[in-house]
Protein backbone atom coordinates (compact mmCIF):
# COMPACT_ATOMS: atom_id res chain seq x y z
CA UNK A 1 0.00 0.00 0.00
CA UNK A 2 1.67 3.18 -1.15
CA UNK A 3 0.35 6.28 1.09
CA UNK A 4 0.30 9.63 0.27
CA UNK A 5 3.49 11.78 1.08
CA UNK A 6 2.64 14.41 4.09
CA UNK A 7 4.63 16.54 1.83
CA UNK A 8 5.82 16.49 -1.32
CA UNK A 9 8.09 18.97 -3.43
CA UNK A 10 7.40 18.80 -7.73
CA UNK A 11 10.24 20.65 -9.37
CA UNK A 12 10.09 23.28 -7.35
CA UNK A 13 12.37 26.92 -8.29
CA UNK A 14 12.52 29.85 -6.40
CA UNK A 15 13.63 33.33 -6.92
CA UNK A 16 14.88 36.08 -4.50
CA UNK A 17 14.55 39.54 -6.81
CA UNK A 18 15.57 37.91 -10.16
CA UNK A 19 18.49 35.41 -8.28
CA UNK A 20 17.93 31.85 -8.29
CA UNK A 21 18.39 30.20 -5.48
CA UNK A 22 16.89 26.31 -5.59
CA UNK A 23 15.78 24.70 -9.16
CA UNK A 24 14.08 21.61 -10.11
CA UNK A 25 13.36 20.35 -6.54
CA UNK A 26 11.14 17.21 -5.55
CA UNK A 27 11.26 15.81 -2.65
CA UNK A 28 8.50 13.87 -0.30
CA UNK A 29 8.22 13.02 3.56
CA UNK A 30 6.04 10.37 3.84
CA UNK A 31 3.76 10.45 6.94
CA UNK A 32 5.63 9.81 10.33
CA UNK A 33 9.03 9.89 8.53
CA UNK A 34 11.93 12.02 9.22
CA UNK A 35 14.03 13.76 6.11
CA UNK A 36 16.96 15.44 6.13
CA UNK A 37 18.09 18.18 3.71
CA UNK A 38 21.94 18.23 3.85
CA UNK A 39 24.62 20.42 2.44
CA UNK A 40 27.13 23.11 2.54
CA UNK A 41 26.27 26.90 3.55
CA UNK A 42 24.15 28.62 0.53
CA UNK A 43 23.20 25.23 -0.91
CA UNK A 44 19.34 26.49 -0.53
CA UNK A 45 18.40 24.29 1.99
CA UNK A 46 17.04 27.16 4.12
CA UNK A 47 14.89 28.40 1.02
CA UNK A 48 13.19 24.79 0.60
CA UNK A 49 11.59 25.20 4.28
CA UNK A 50 10.42 28.80 3.67
CA UNK A 51 9.06 27.47 0.63
CA UNK A 52 6.99 24.81 2.87
CA UNK A 53 6.51 27.34 5.75
CA UNK A 54 5.09 30.40 3.33
CA UNK A 55 8.11 32.58 4.41
CA UNK A 56 9.65 33.41 1.20
CA UNK A 57 7.51 36.73 1.14
CA UNK A 58 9.29 37.75 4.21
CA UNK A 59 12.00 37.30 2.57
CA UNK A 60 11.65 38.71 -0.74
CA UNK A 61 11.01 35.42 -2.55
CA UNK A 62 8.76 33.49 -4.45
CA UNK A 63 7.71 29.89 -5.75
CA UNK A 64 8.23 30.82 -9.84
CA UNK A 65 7.65 27.17 -10.95
CA UNK A 66 6.67 23.38 -9.40
CA UNK A 67 4.50 23.21 -6.41
CA UNK A 68 4.90 22.42 -3.18
CA UNK A 69 2.15 19.85 -1.77
CA UNK A 70 0.64 19.19 1.30
CA UNK A 71 -1.26 16.14 2.21
CA UNK A 72 -2.14 16.12 -1.25
CA UNK A 73 -3.25 19.54 -1.19
CA UNK A 74 -1.59 22.15 -3.31
CA UNK A 75 -0.16 24.98 -0.80
CA UNK A 76 2.69 26.89 -3.28
CA UNK A 77 2.32 30.18 -2.18
CA UNK A 78 -0.18 29.92 0.59
CA UNK A 79 0.79 32.19 3.77
CA UNK A 80 2.69 31.41 6.79
CA UNK A 81 -0.27 32.12 9.57
CA UNK A 82 -2.88 29.62 7.31
CA UNK A 83 0.21 26.82 6.93
CA UNK A 84 0.12 26.98 10.56
CA UNK A 85 -2.83 26.16 11.03
CA UNK A 86 -2.95 23.56 8.82
CA UNK A 87 -0.43 21.58 10.73
CA UNK A 88 2.91 23.08 9.93
CA UNK A 89 5.02 24.51 12.46
CA UNK A 90 8.81 25.80 11.62
CA UNK A 91 11.40 26.23 14.61
CA UNK A 92 13.66 28.94 12.86
CA UNK A 93 16.81 29.58 12.81
CA UNK A 94 18.80 30.79 15.02
CA UNK A 95 15.85 30.00 17.37
CA UNK A 96 14.06 33.83 17.23
CA UNK A 97 12.63 33.06 20.97
CA UNK A 98 10.68 36.43 22.47
CA UNK A 99 13.88 37.50 24.83
CA UNK A 100 11.32 39.63 27.18
CA UNK A 101 8.68 36.79 27.88
CA UNK A 102 9.29 34.02 29.85
CA UNK A 103 9.59 30.25 29.17
CA UNK A 104 5.50 30.11 29.33
CA UNK A 105 4.69 32.87 28.12
CA UNK A 106 6.97 31.48 24.89
CA UNK A 107 5.57 28.29 24.62
CA UNK A 108 1.95 29.95 25.03
CA UNK A 109 2.70 31.82 22.32
CA UNK A 110 3.19 28.32 20.21
CA UNK A 111 -0.23 27.55 20.51
CA UNK A 112 -1.89 31.14 19.63
CA UNK A 113 -3.40 29.70 15.73
CA UNK A 114 -4.94 26.89 18.80
CA UNK A 115 -8.44 26.94 20.02
CA UNK A 116 -8.55 23.70 21.99
CA UNK A 117 -7.32 24.49 25.59
CA UNK A 118 -7.32 20.93 26.58
CA UNK A 119 -5.29 20.03 23.43
CA UNK A 120 -2.76 23.16 24.03
CA UNK A 121 -2.31 21.88 27.98
CA UNK A 122 -1.30 18.25 26.71
CA UNK A 123 0.85 19.96 24.17
CA UNK A 124 2.67 21.89 27.02
CA UNK A 125 2.87 18.82 29.58
CA UNK A 126 4.52 16.93 26.52
CA UNK A 127 6.93 19.77 26.36
CA UNK A 128 7.99 19.88 29.53
CA UNK A 129 8.32 15.96 29.51
CA UNK A 130 10.58 16.29 26.55
CA UNK A 131 12.77 19.01 27.57
CA UNK A 132 12.56 18.32 31.65
CA UNK A 133 15.03 21.37 32.16
CA UNK A 134 12.23 24.09 30.79
CA UNK A 135 10.40 23.17 33.63
CA UNK A 136 12.68 24.77 36.09
CA UNK A 137 12.94 27.82 33.90
CA UNK A 138 9.29 28.28 33.08
CA UNK A 139 9.21 32.17 34.89
CA UNK A 140 12.53 32.65 33.79
CA UNK A 141 13.16 35.33 30.75
CA UNK A 142 13.64 33.34 27.69
CA UNK A 143 16.13 35.56 26.63
CA UNK A 144 18.08 34.76 29.94
CA UNK A 145 18.67 31.08 28.97
CA UNK A 146 21.43 29.45 27.39
CA UNK A 147 21.63 28.57 24.13
CA UNK A 148 20.48 25.41 24.34
CA UNK A 149 18.11 26.07 26.87
CA UNK A 150 16.68 29.17 24.15
CA UNK A 151 17.08 25.88 21.34
CA UNK A 152 14.54 23.85 23.51
CA UNK A 153 12.14 26.45 24.14
CA UNK A 154 12.26 26.63 20.19
CA UNK A 155 11.27 23.64 19.57
CA UNK A 156 8.72 23.39 22.03
CA UNK A 157 6.97 26.61 21.20
CA UNK A 158 6.68 24.91 17.48
CA UNK A 159 5.47 21.93 18.90
CA UNK A 160 2.81 23.93 20.90
CA UNK A 161 1.59 24.69 17.68
CA UNK A 162 0.30 21.39 17.20
CA UNK A 163 2.19 20.28 14.35
CA UNK A 164 2.08 17.51 11.42
CA UNK A 165 4.69 18.79 9.84
CA UNK A 166 7.86 19.87 11.76
CA UNK A 167 10.22 22.15 10.09
CA UNK A 168 13.47 22.76 11.75
CA UNK A 169 16.20 24.78 10.50
CA UNK A 170 19.62 23.94 11.74
CA UNK A 171 18.81 23.11 15.82
CA UNK A 172 22.58 22.16 16.73
CA UNK A 173 23.53 25.60 15.27
CA UNK A 174 26.20 27.00 17.75
CA UNK A 175 25.33 24.26 20.71
CA UNK A 176 28.03 21.96 22.43
CA UNK A 177 28.03 18.00 21.50
CA UNK A 178 26.23 17.15 24.37
CA UNK A 179 23.31 19.51 24.26
CA UNK A 180 22.83 18.35 20.75
CA UNK A 181 22.48 15.06 21.49
CA UNK A 182 20.12 15.63 23.91
CA UNK A 183 17.64 17.64 21.36
CA UNK A 184 18.67 14.77 19.28
CA UNK A 185 17.00 12.45 21.84
CA UNK A 186 13.97 14.62 22.70
CA UNK A 187 13.41 14.93 18.89
CA UNK A 188 13.27 11.13 18.37
CA UNK A 189 10.91 11.33 21.69
CA UNK A 190 8.57 13.21 20.45
CA UNK A 191 8.45 11.31 16.77
CA UNK A 192 7.85 7.98 18.15
CA UNK A 193 4.80 9.82 20.82
CA UNK A 194 2.91 11.75 18.12
CA UNK A 195 3.78 10.27 14.62
CA UNK A 196 4.85 14.00 13.12
CA UNK A 197 6.76 13.89 10.16
CA UNK A 198 9.56 15.81 10.19
CA UNK A 199 11.91 18.57 7.96
CA UNK A 200 15.10 18.76 9.37
CA UNK A 201 18.05 21.26 7.92
CA UNK A 202 20.98 20.23 9.26
CA UNK A 203 25.21 20.40 8.35
CA UNK A 204 25.62 18.73 11.79
CA UNK A 205 25.93 14.98 10.66
CA UNK A 206 25.23 14.02 14.50
CA UNK A 207 22.07 15.75 14.42
CA UNK A 208 21.01 14.05 11.11
CA UNK A 209 22.02 10.60 11.78
CA UNK A 210 20.37 10.15 14.73
CA UNK A 211 16.71 12.03 13.71
CA UNK A 212 16.36 11.47 10.15
CA UNK A 213 16.05 8.14 7.84
CA UNK A 214 16.00 9.48 4.49
CA UNK A 215 18.35 12.64 3.60
CA UNK A 216 18.80 15.07 0.41
CA UNK A 217 21.92 16.42 -0.43
CA UNK A 218 21.92 19.78 -1.98
CA UNK A 219 24.56 21.61 -3.41
CA UNK A 220 24.35 25.06 -5.50
CA UNK A 221 20.63 24.97 -5.33
CA UNK A 222 19.66 21.35 -6.84
CA UNK A 223 19.64 17.83 -4.96
CA UNK A 224 22.80 15.74 -5.92
CA UNK A 225 22.02 12.93 -4.08
CA UNK A 226 18.98 11.12 -1.99
CA UNK A 227 19.26 8.24 0.39
CA UNK A 228 18.98 6.87 3.66
CA UNK A 229 20.89 9.02 6.09
CA UNK A 230 23.34 6.55 7.52
CA UNK A 231 24.55 5.85 3.84
CA UNK A 232 25.07 9.52 2.88
CA UNK A 233 26.83 10.23 5.88
CA UNK A 234 29.05 7.19 5.25
CA UNK A 235 30.03 8.25 1.68
CA UNK A 236 33.58 9.40 1.87
CA UNK A 237 33.21 11.73 -0.22
CA UNK A 238 30.12 13.34 0.79
CA UNK A 239 31.67 14.02 4.20
CA UNK A 240 34.73 15.67 3.14
CA UNK A 241 33.02 17.85 0.50
CA UNK A 242 29.93 18.46 1.97
CA UNK A 243 30.30 18.59 6.00
CA UNK A 244 33.94 19.33 6.43
CA UNK A 245 35.26 19.37 9.75
CA UNK A 246 31.76 18.50 11.89
CA UNK A 247 31.64 15.47 10.27
CA UNK B 1 -6.84 55.24 44.91
CA UNK B 2 -4.39 56.35 42.93
CA UNK B 3 -6.77 56.14 39.80
CA UNK B 4 -9.55 58.36 41.80
CA UNK B 5 -6.50 60.82 42.86
CA UNK B 6 -5.69 61.16 38.95
CA UNK B 7 -9.52 61.43 38.04
CA UNK B 8 -9.97 64.27 40.40
CA UNK B 9 -6.92 66.28 38.89
CA UNK B 10 -7.98 65.75 35.83
CA UNK B 11 -11.62 67.03 36.45
CA UNK B 12 -10.79 69.90 38.51
CA UNK B 13 -7.33 71.20 36.83
CA UNK B 14 -9.25 73.61 34.58
CA UNK B 15 -10.76 75.23 37.30
CA UNK B 16 -7.49 75.30 39.25
CA UNK B 17 -5.77 77.19 36.56
CA UNK B 18 -5.84 80.79 34.70
CA UNK B 19 -6.77 81.17 31.10
CA UNK B 20 -3.09 80.13 29.50
CA UNK B 21 -3.14 77.02 32.00
CA UNK B 22 -6.62 76.28 30.43
CA UNK B 23 -5.65 76.55 26.70
CA UNK B 24 -2.11 74.48 27.49
CA UNK B 25 -4.09 71.63 29.09
CA UNK B 26 -7.05 71.23 26.33
CA UNK B 27 -4.04 71.22 23.96
CA UNK B 28 -2.08 68.46 25.94
CA UNK B 29 -4.97 65.90 26.09
CA UNK B 30 -5.92 66.51 22.52
CA UNK B 31 -2.31 65.48 22.08
CA UNK B 32 -2.20 62.50 23.99
CA UNK B 33 -5.22 61.01 22.08
CA UNK B 34 -3.06 61.22 19.05
CA UNK B 35 -0.15 59.82 20.97
CA UNK B 36 -2.14 56.93 21.80
CA UNK B 37 -2.75 56.12 18.04
CA UNK B 38 0.62 56.11 17.29
CA UNK B 39 2.16 54.28 20.52
CA UNK B 40 -0.21 51.48 18.81
CA UNK B 41 1.72 51.44 15.79
CA UNK B 42 4.93 52.13 16.87
CA UNK B 43 5.16 51.67 20.71
CA UNK B 44 2.98 48.13 20.48
CA UNK B 45 3.74 46.61 16.83
CA UNK B 46 7.42 47.99 16.55
CA UNK B 47 6.48 50.18 12.86
CA UNK B 48 7.77 53.62 13.24
CA UNK B 49 5.96 56.46 11.61
CA UNK B 50 6.52 60.11 10.87
CA UNK B 51 3.35 59.85 8.99
CA UNK B 52 1.38 61.23 12.06
CA UNK B 53 0.77 64.51 10.79
CA UNK B 54 -0.84 63.65 7.45
CA UNK B 55 -3.34 61.52 9.77
CA UNK B 56 -3.56 64.54 12.07
CA UNK B 57 -4.62 66.97 9.04
CA UNK B 58 -7.18 64.82 7.44
CA UNK B 59 -8.78 65.10 10.44
CA UNK B 60 -8.62 68.20 11.44
CA UNK B 61 -9.55 69.24 7.72
CA UNK B 62 -12.29 67.33 7.28
CA UNK B 63 -13.66 67.72 10.58
CA UNK B 64 -13.65 71.43 8.98
CA UNK B 65 -15.20 71.05 6.15
CA UNK B 66 -18.02 68.63 6.94
CA UNK B 67 -18.64 71.28 10.65
CA UNK B 68 -18.19 74.40 8.25
CA UNK B 69 -19.67 73.86 4.92
CA UNK B 70 -22.07 70.85 5.25
CA UNK B 71 -22.89 72.59 8.97
CA UNK B 72 -23.10 68.93 10.78
CA UNK B 73 -23.05 68.68 14.54
CA UNK B 74 -19.80 67.77 15.81
CA UNK B 75 -21.03 64.26 17.01
CA UNK B 76 -21.04 63.71 12.88
CA UNK B 77 -18.09 65.29 12.10
CA UNK B 78 -15.93 64.10 14.61
CA UNK B 79 -16.09 60.53 13.96
CA UNK B 80 -16.42 61.16 10.64
CA UNK B 81 -12.55 62.95 10.72
CA UNK B 82 -11.96 59.75 12.52
CA UNK B 83 -13.40 57.60 9.91
CA UNK B 84 -11.81 59.14 7.15
CA UNK B 85 -8.22 59.19 8.38
CA UNK B 86 -9.07 55.47 8.94
CA UNK B 87 -10.11 55.29 5.51
CA UNK B 88 -6.93 56.54 4.20
CA UNK B 89 -4.78 55.04 6.63
CA UNK B 90 -6.16 51.82 4.99
CA UNK B 91 -4.93 53.02 1.96
CA UNK B 92 -1.87 54.01 2.95
CA UNK B 93 -1.34 50.54 4.76
CA UNK B 94 -0.67 48.24 2.32
CA UNK B 95 2.60 50.62 0.78
CA UNK B 96 3.48 50.78 4.31
CA UNK B 97 3.62 46.83 4.65
CA UNK B 98 5.93 46.51 2.28
CA UNK B 99 8.74 48.13 4.12
CA UNK B 100 10.36 47.67 7.66
CA UNK B 101 12.06 50.14 10.48
CA UNK B 102 13.66 53.21 8.58
CA UNK B 103 12.52 52.49 5.26
CA UNK B 104 8.72 52.74 6.41
CA UNK B 105 9.76 56.05 8.49
CA UNK B 106 10.78 57.63 5.34
CA UNK B 107 8.17 56.55 3.38
CA UNK B 108 5.34 57.81 5.97
CA UNK B 109 7.40 60.94 6.05
CA UNK B 110 6.51 61.10 1.62
CA UNK B 111 2.83 61.49 3.26
CA UNK B 112 3.18 64.14 4.88
CA UNK B 113 4.79 65.84 2.12
CA UNK B 114 1.94 64.78 0.16
CA UNK B 115 -0.65 65.58 2.18
CA UNK B 116 1.29 69.43 2.70
CA UNK B 117 0.91 69.30 -1.32
CA UNK B 118 -2.21 68.87 -1.33
CA UNK B 119 -3.34 71.27 1.57
CA UNK B 120 -1.17 73.66 -0.90
CA UNK B 121 -3.14 73.64 -4.10
CA UNK B 122 -6.27 72.44 -3.36
CA UNK B 123 -7.51 75.83 -1.68
CA UNK B 124 -11.49 74.80 -1.81
CA UNK B 125 -10.91 72.23 0.41
CA UNK B 126 -8.01 73.91 2.91
CA UNK B 127 -7.67 77.42 1.80
CA UNK B 128 -4.35 77.07 0.12
CA UNK B 129 -1.34 78.81 1.63
CA UNK B 130 -3.59 81.75 3.09
CA UNK B 131 -4.85 79.24 5.85
CA UNK B 132 -8.54 78.16 6.54
CA UNK B 133 -11.24 79.03 9.24
CA UNK B 134 -11.51 75.90 11.02
CA UNK B 135 -15.16 75.48 12.68
CA UNK B 136 -15.50 75.40 16.49
CA UNK B 137 -17.34 72.16 18.43
CA UNK B 138 -20.86 72.83 18.28
CA UNK B 139 -23.58 70.06 19.60
CA UNK B 140 -27.23 71.42 19.04
CA UNK B 141 -27.74 74.95 20.73
CA UNK B 142 -24.05 74.20 22.50
CA UNK B 143 -21.12 76.00 20.92
CA UNK B 144 -18.03 75.45 21.98
CA UNK B 145 -16.89 79.48 21.03
CA UNK B 146 -19.09 81.11 22.87
CA UNK B 147 -19.18 78.63 26.09
CA UNK B 148 -21.11 76.62 27.58
CA UNK B 149 -24.16 77.10 30.12
CA UNK B 150 -24.66 74.12 32.23
CA UNK B 151 -27.25 74.21 35.20
CA UNK B 152 -26.03 78.39 35.76
CA UNK B 153 -22.30 77.24 34.90
CA UNK B 154 -20.69 78.96 32.21
CA UNK B 155 -18.20 76.89 30.82
CA UNK B 156 -15.31 78.37 28.78
CA UNK B 157 -13.94 77.46 25.77
CA UNK B 158 -10.96 76.20 26.66
CA UNK B 159 -12.96 74.63 29.48
CA UNK B 160 -15.19 73.22 26.88
CA UNK B 161 -12.56 71.59 24.60
CA UNK B 162 -10.42 70.35 27.30
CA UNK B 163 -13.38 68.29 28.82
CA UNK B 164 -14.57 66.69 25.50
CA UNK B 165 -10.99 66.11 24.60
CA UNK B 166 -11.02 64.13 27.91
CA UNK B 167 -14.07 62.14 27.69
CA UNK B 168 -12.52 61.45 24.25
CA UNK B 169 -9.02 60.57 25.47
CA UNK B 170 -10.54 58.11 27.94
CA UNK B 171 -12.96 56.33 25.65
CA UNK B 172 -9.44 55.99 23.34
CA UNK B 173 -7.23 54.31 26.39
CA UNK B 174 -10.14 51.95 27.56
CA UNK B 175 -10.34 51.05 24.16
CA UNK B 176 -6.65 50.85 23.45
CA UNK B 177 -6.69 48.91 26.82
CA UNK B 178 -9.22 46.29 25.76
CA UNK B 179 -6.94 45.80 22.30
CA UNK B 180 -3.69 45.37 23.86
CA UNK B 181 -5.45 42.45 25.93
CA UNK B 182 -6.92 40.99 22.83
CA UNK B 183 -5.33 38.50 20.40
CA UNK B 184 -4.66 41.59 17.94
CA UNK B 185 -2.56 42.59 20.74
CA UNK B 186 -0.89 40.06 21.46
CA UNK B 187 -0.31 39.47 17.71
CA UNK B 188 1.13 43.23 17.72
CA UNK B 189 3.66 42.83 20.29
CA UNK B 190 4.84 38.99 18.66
CA UNK B 191 5.26 41.35 15.11
CA UNK B 192 7.02 43.77 16.70
CA UNK B 193 9.59 41.43 18.91
CA UNK B 194 9.98 38.76 16.14
CA UNK B 195 8.16 39.06 13.35
CA UNK B 196 9.36 35.83 11.83
CA UNK B 197 8.62 33.65 15.15
CA UNK B 198 5.56 35.48 14.97
CA UNK B 199 4.49 34.46 11.34
CA UNK B 200 5.61 30.79 11.98
CA UNK B 201 3.17 30.61 14.89
CA UNK B 202 0.58 31.74 12.74
CA UNK B 203 -0.19 35.21 12.91
CA UNK B 204 -1.19 37.30 10.03
CA UNK B 205 1.75 39.58 10.29
CA UNK B 206 0.27 41.61 7.32
CA UNK B 207 -3.58 42.14 8.32
CA UNK B 208 -1.93 42.82 12.28
CA UNK B 209 0.19 46.15 11.22
CA UNK B 210 -2.95 46.91 8.91
CA UNK B 211 -5.43 46.91 11.97
CA UNK B 212 -2.59 48.87 13.95
CA UNK B 213 -1.95 51.28 10.91
CA UNK B 214 -6.16 51.92 10.93
CA UNK B 215 -6.30 52.58 14.89
CA UNK B 216 -3.41 54.50 14.50
CA UNK B 217 -4.74 56.90 11.75
CA UNK B 218 -8.54 56.81 13.43
CA UNK B 219 -7.03 58.37 16.33
CA UNK B 220 -4.93 60.11 14.79
CA UNK B 221 -7.98 61.77 12.70
CA UNK B 222 -10.41 62.24 16.01
CA UNK B 223 -7.25 64.15 17.85
CA UNK B 224 -6.41 66.08 14.61
CA UNK B 225 -10.12 67.26 14.37
CA UNK B 226 -10.07 68.18 17.44
CA UNK B 227 -6.63 70.48 17.28
CA UNK B 228 -7.65 72.12 14.15
CA UNK B 229 -10.88 73.58 16.17
CA UNK B 230 -9.03 74.49 19.07
CA UNK B 231 -6.93 76.29 16.83
CA UNK B 232 -9.88 77.86 15.03
CA UNK B 233 -7.34 78.69 12.01
CA UNK B 234 -4.83 76.53 10.19
CA UNK B 235 -2.34 76.82 7.07
CA UNK B 236 -0.39 73.85 5.80
CA UNK B 237 2.67 74.55 7.48
CA UNK B 238 1.25 73.51 10.39
CA UNK B 239 0.47 70.03 9.76
CA UNK B 240 4.26 69.55 9.07
CA UNK B 241 7.33 67.04 9.84
CA UNK B 242 7.71 68.93 13.36
CA UNK B 243 4.48 67.97 14.20
CA UNK B 244 4.87 64.18 13.18
CA UNK B 245 8.24 64.19 15.22
CA UNK B 246 6.72 65.90 18.26
CA UNK B 247 4.46 63.02 18.63
CA UNK B 248 7.59 60.47 18.25
CA UNK B 249 8.64 62.32 20.92
CA UNK B 250 5.93 62.02 23.01
CA UNK B 251 5.75 58.27 23.08
CA UNK B 252 9.24 57.85 23.32
CA UNK B 253 9.37 60.27 26.41
CA UNK B 254 6.11 59.11 27.79
CA UNK B 255 7.23 55.11 27.48
CA UNK B 256 6.33 53.58 24.33
CA UNK B 257 3.98 50.35 24.49
CA UNK B 258 1.90 51.49 27.92
CA UNK B 259 -1.57 52.92 28.34
CA UNK B 260 -0.11 56.25 30.53
CA UNK B 261 2.99 56.91 28.24
CA UNK B 262 1.20 58.72 25.67
CA UNK B 263 -0.10 60.88 27.91
CA UNK B 264 2.62 61.67 30.10
CA UNK B 265 4.76 62.04 26.89
CA UNK B 266 1.90 64.62 26.08
CA UNK B 267 1.91 66.57 29.12
CA UNK B 268 5.80 66.85 28.48
CA UNK B 269 5.92 67.69 24.92
CA UNK B 270 2.89 70.49 25.55
CA UNK B 271 3.26 71.56 28.82
CA UNK B 272 6.57 71.38 29.72
CA UNK B 273 7.36 74.06 27.02
CA UNK B 274 4.43 76.15 27.90
CA UNK B 275 5.97 75.86 31.88
CA UNK B 276 9.15 77.21 30.19
CA UNK B 277 7.79 80.02 27.92
CA UNK B 278 6.28 80.94 31.56
CA UNK B 279 8.84 81.64 33.44
CA UNK B 280 11.61 81.94 31.28
CA UNK B 281 10.43 85.64 30.99
CA UNK B 282 11.21 85.74 34.62
CA UNK B 283 15.09 84.78 33.84
CA UNK B 284 16.69 87.74 33.68
CA UNK B 285 19.91 85.92 33.60
CA UNK B 286 18.52 84.19 30.60
CA UNK B 287 16.44 86.50 28.69
CA UNK B 288 17.88 90.32 27.76
CA UNK B 289 15.82 91.39 25.30
CA UNK B 290 16.22 94.89 25.93
CA UNK B 291 19.51 95.57 25.24
CA UNK B 292 19.15 93.04 22.51
CA UNK B 293 22.18 90.71 23.66
CA UNK B 294 20.58 87.93 25.57
CA UNK B 295 18.17 84.98 24.32
CA UNK B 296 14.80 86.07 23.60
CA UNK B 297 12.54 84.31 26.86
CA UNK B 298 10.83 82.20 23.84
CA UNK B 299 14.87 80.94 22.48
CA UNK B 300 15.68 80.08 25.99
CA UNK B 301 12.50 77.99 26.66
CA UNK B 302 13.10 76.04 23.34
CA UNK B 303 17.14 76.07 24.38
CA UNK B 304 16.30 74.41 28.10
CA UNK B 305 13.53 72.16 26.33
CA UNK B 306 15.89 70.44 24.12
CA UNK B 307 18.50 69.48 26.66
CA UNK B 308 15.80 68.20 29.55
CA UNK B 309 14.76 66.21 26.54
CA UNK B 310 18.63 64.93 25.88
CA UNK B 311 19.13 64.15 29.55
CA UNK B 312 15.66 62.85 30.17
CA UNK B 313 16.12 60.28 27.22
CA UNK B 314 20.13 59.31 28.38
CA UNK B 315 19.07 59.19 31.76
CA UNK B 316 15.65 57.05 31.12
CA UNK B 317 15.13 55.65 27.66
CA UNK B 318 12.19 53.56 29.36
CA UNK B 319 10.25 57.23 29.56
CA UNK B 320 8.53 58.62 32.19
CA UNK B 321 6.52 55.18 32.61
CA UNK B 322 9.69 53.48 33.25
CA UNK B 323 10.84 55.84 35.95
CA UNK B 324 7.85 55.21 37.67
CA UNK B 325 7.98 51.05 37.24
CA UNK B 326 11.54 51.86 38.74
CA UNK B 327 9.75 53.43 41.73
CA UNK B 328 7.32 50.73 41.92
CA UNK B 329 10.05 48.48 42.03
CA UNK B 330 11.88 49.63 44.57
CA UNK B 331 9.00 50.57 46.79
CA UNK B 332 7.73 46.39 46.31
CA UNK B 333 11.14 45.50 47.21
CA UNK B 334 11.21 47.48 50.25
CA UNK B 335 7.91 46.11 51.36
CA UNK B 336 8.91 42.64 50.80
CA UNK B 337 11.79 42.88 52.81
CA UNK B 338 10.20 44.73 55.84
CA UNK B 339 7.56 41.86 55.47
CA UNK B 340 10.15 39.14 55.54
CA UNK B 341 11.87 40.90 58.01
CA UNK B 342 8.66 40.92 60.23
CA UNK B 343 8.14 37.38 59.34
CA UNK B 344 11.47 36.04 60.01
CA UNK B 345 11.93 37.53 63.70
Amino acid sequence: MTEEPVLELRSVRVVYGGVLAVDDISLAVEPGHAVCLLGPNGAGKTTILRAVSGLLGFHGGRVVAGNVRYRGRDVTGAAADRLVRLGICQVLERRHVFADLTVADNLRAGAFARRDRRAVAGSQDMVLDLFPVLRERLRQQAGLLSGGEQQMVAIGRALMGGPELLLLDEPSLGLAPLVVADIAEALREVRTRTGLSVLLVEQSSAMAGAVTERSYLLESGRIRAGGQTADLLADDQVRSVYLGASA
Amino acid sequence: MLGVAIAAVALGVPFWVDGYWRTTFAFVVIAAIGALGLDVLTGWTGQISLGHAFFLAVGAYVGGYLGAHQGLSAALWIPAAGAAAGVLGAVAGPAALRLRGLYLAIVTIGLVYIGYYVLQTWTGFSGGPGGESLPPVTFGSWNFARGVTVAGHVFTRDQCYYYLALLLLVLAMLYVRNVTRSTLGRSMVAVRDRELAAAVLGVHVARTKMRAFVISSVLAGVAGALYGSFLSFAVPGDWGLVLSIEYVVMIVVGGMASLWGPVLGALFVVGLPALLQNVSTTLTFLSNTTSGNGLSPADAAEIVYGVLLVLFLLIEPGGIVGIGRRIGRQLAGRFARAGGGAGGS
